[in-house]
C-alpha cells in the first residue's frame, strides 16, 4: 500500500492531464467521429510526456528547482514573462471549467441545476489548497481517480470487436465527412492534453513539496512510467467505447452524461456511480492542479515562497495568487460559459506556449553544472529533440488551424 | 580566464533564486551592480533583487522607481537599500543561490509583508503548520 501512495503524484498528474473535463469529452466526440484513427497521437503524447515529466522531476529532485524557476532561469524576465502570461491564462481557463465540470459530476447526483454547484465547487478546492497536507491531498484524489478505470472495465463487459478497434488505430483513415483539418485539429488537442504544460509545473512543485532528493529517482521514474501511460489507457479506453457505441449510430458527443452513457449501458448503476466518483475526483484534481499550478508558475517566476510545505502566513503572495485565480474563475463559470469548450480552448492554446516551456528543461537537463552525473543520456535527448521538433511544429500551426476549423466545427 | 568569460561567468547567475539564511525563497537576482576599476577589469560588487529592480531592467521606467520607493517603505532594513544584496552576504553559489541574510530584511519582502499582514492573516487557519 505504502508503494502505491508513492505514485499519486503521478497519477494525480497524469489524471488531471489526460482525463479532465474537457478531455473526457474531447476523448469521446474522437472515438465517435474518427473511431480508432488518432488512438496513435495519445500514444506519441503518452510517450512525450513521459519523456519531459521525468527530466523535470529528475531537475526537482536533483537541484530543488521546479519547472517555472527554469524558465525564468533560462529565458530571463522578458520571454520568460511572456510564458508566464499565457501559462497563467490557460491554467485560468482551465481551472474555470473543471470548477464547472466538478459541478457537473456533483449535479449528477444532486439534481441540481450545476451553476448553483460551482461555488460549492470553489469553496471546497479552496478549503483543500488552504487547509490539506500536500501528500493527503495527492493521495486522496490520485486514489479516488482511479475509479475511472470503471471505463475500462465497461469497455471490457462490451466484449468489444478488439480486432476491428486495433485495424482502425493502426490504418488511420480520415472518415468521409470530415476534413484533413478537422482530423489535425483533433490530433493536436489530444496531444495538447497530453503535454499540457500545467501537468510539469504541477509534478515538478509536487517533488519540492514532496522533499524529493537525489535518492528519489527511482520514485521520480515509477510515477512517470506508471502515471502517465494509466492517463492514457483511461483516454483510450475511453475513446473505444465511444467507437463502439456511438460512432455506428453517427451520434455525436458533446456533453458530460453522454460520455458517461456508454458506462451504465455496460456495467449498470453500480458502475455509473464509481464512474461519477471518479468523475468528480478527476475534475476535482485537476481543478487543485491547475489552481496551484496558477500559483507556483507566478511565485516561482518572481522567487516568491510558495509550497503547502510551510504555513499559509509564510508563503502569503503564493496563496493571495491562489484565492485570487479561484474567485475570478468561480466569476467567470457563473456566466454559464460551456465548461468543455473553455478547455478545448485552452488545450489548443497551449499547444502554442509548449516550447517555452519544455525547452528550458531541455536545456538544464542537460547541464552539468547543475545535474552533475545526471544528465540526460544520448537516447534520451534523441527523443527529447525530436520532441521539440514536434512540439516546435505543433505551436506553429495551432492557432491557424482553430481558425480554420472553428474549433473542430 | 579572459576577462569577459569570467564577467560572463558571474552573469550566468542571473535570474536564479535566492534562499535566505532560514532557508527561505527571498526573491530571484533581478539585476547585479557592476563597478570598473582604474585598469579596466569590471567585477560584480552586489547582487540586486526586488521588484523595482525587475521593472527597472524590462525598462518600466515610471513602474521600477515607484516599486523601489515602497519596498524602503515597507522594509525597515539595516542598509539603506534593501534590494541591494553585498557580495559578503552571498554564502553560496550553487543551482541556488545562498545567502546570509534574512529574508525580512530584503526589498523582496515588501508586498509579501503587505499581503501577509492585509489578506492572509485575516484567513483563519493561517498560522497552522500543513503538516
Amino acid at each position: 500500500m505504502k508503494k502505491i501512495l508513492s505514485i499519486t503524484l503521478g497519477i494525480l498528474t497524469a489524471i488531471g492531464g489526460f482525463v479532465d473535463i474537457g478531455d473526457l469529452v474531447a476523448n469521446a466526440a474522437t472515438g465517435a467521429r474518427f473511431k480508432m484513427a488518432l488512438a496513435g497521437v495519445v500514444l506519441i503524447g503518452v510517450l512525450g510526456i513521459i519523456v519531459y515529466a521525468e527530466m523535470s522531476g529528475r531537475v526537482a529532485a536533483i537541484t530543488g528547482r521546479p519547472v517555472f524557476d527554469l524558465v525564468r532561469e533560462r529565458l530571463g524576465p522578458n520571454a520568460g514573462g511572456a510564458n508566464l502570461i499565457a501559462s497563467f491564462i490557460i491554467n485560468l481557463l482551465t481551472l474555470c471549467a473543471e470548477l464547472g465540470g466538478v459541478a457537473l459530476a456533483l449535479s449528477m447526483i444532486a439534481s441540481v441545476n450545476y451553476i448553483l454547484l460551482i461555488p460549492v465547487a470553489a469553496f471546497l478546492v479552496w478549503i483543500v489548497i488552504w487547509k490539506m497536507p500536500f501528500e493527503r491531498m495527492e493521495e486522496m484524489f490520485g486514489l479516488l481517480g482511479l475509479m475511472l478505470i470503471t471505463f475500462l472495465v465497461a469497455l471490457f463487459h462490451l466484449h468489444p470487436p478488439w480486432h476491428e478497434l486495433l485495424h482502425s488505430a493502426s490504418h488511420p483513415a480520415i472518415p468521409k465527412n470530415e476534413t484533413p483539418f478537422t482530423f489535425a485539429y483533433y490530433a493536436i488537442a489530444l496531444f495538447g492534453a497530453a503535454m499540457t504544460p500545467y501537468e510539469v509545473f504541477f509534478f515538478s512543485s509536487g517533488a519540492v513539496e514532496e522533499k524529493w532528493t537525489v535518492d528519489d529517482l527511482n520514485l521520480n521514474r515509477a510515477n512517470v512510467y506508471i502515471g502517465f501511460p494509466l492517463g492514457g489507457l483511461l483516454s483510450l479506453s475511453i475513446m473505444a467505447l465511444t467507437t463502439v457505441v456511438f460512432a455506428p449510430r453517427m451520434i455525436s458527443v458533446d456533453t458530460l452524461p453522454q460520455v458517461a452513457l456508454p458506462v451504465a449501458l455496460s456495467v449498470g448503476k453500480v458502475g455509473l456511480g464509481l464512474l461519477i466518483i471518479g468523475i468528480f475526483a478527476a475534475t476535482f484534481g485537476a481543478a487543485l492542479e491547475t489552481a496551484m499550478s496558477s500559483g507556483y508558475c507566478v511565485a516561482q517566476y518572481f522567487g516568491w515562497q510558495w509550497g503547502k510545505f510551510v504555513k499559509p502566513r509564510e508563503a502569503a503572495r503564493f496563496h493571495v495568487v491562489m484565492l485570487a485565480a479561484i474567485v475570478a474563475t468561480t466569476l467567470f463559470a457563473l456566466t454559464g460559459v460551456d465548461p468543455v469548450k473553455v478547455t478545448e480552448y485552452s488545450i489548443v492554446l497551449s499547444a502554442a506556449a509548449l516550447p517555452l516551456t519544455y525547452f528550458p528543461i531541455l536545456l538544464i537537463s542537460n547541464d552539468r553544472h547543475y545535474m552533475g552525473d545526471h544528465v540526460n543520456g544520448r537516447v534520451l535527448n534523441f527523443l527529447a529533440s525530436i520532441y521539440m521538433v514536434i512540439i516546435a511544429v505543433v505551436a506553429v500551426v495551432t492557432i491557424p488551424l482553430m481558425i480554420i476549423t472553428k474549433a473542430g466545427a | 580566464m579572459t576577462a569577459a568569460r569570467k564577467l560572463w561567468a558571474v552573469l550566468d547567475i542571473m535570474d536564479r533564486q535566492l534562499i535566505d539564511r532560514q532557508d527561505r525563497f527571498a526573491g530571484t537576482v533581478d539585476d547585479v551592480e557592476l563597478a570598473v576599476a582604474d585598469d579596466g577589469t569590471i567585477s560584480v560588487t552586489a547582487l540586486l533583487a526586488g521588484p523595482g529592480v525587475l521593472a527597472r531592467r524590462m525598462r518600466f521606467h515610471r513602474l521600477g522607481p515607484w516599486l523601489e520607493r515602497f519596498a524602503r517603505w515597507a522594509v525597515p532594513a539595516e542598509s539603506e537599500d534593501p534590494a541591494r544584496i553585498p557580495l559578503g552576504r552571498v554564502a553560496d553559489i550553487g543551482s541556488a543561490i545562498h545567502l546570509s541574510l534574512d529574508h525580512e530584511d530584503m526589498a523582496t519582502m515588501a508586498t509579501e509583508r503587505w499581503f501577509r499582514d492585509n489578506i492572509i492573516d485575516h484567513i483563519p487557519g493561517s498560522t497552522d503548520a500543513a503538516e
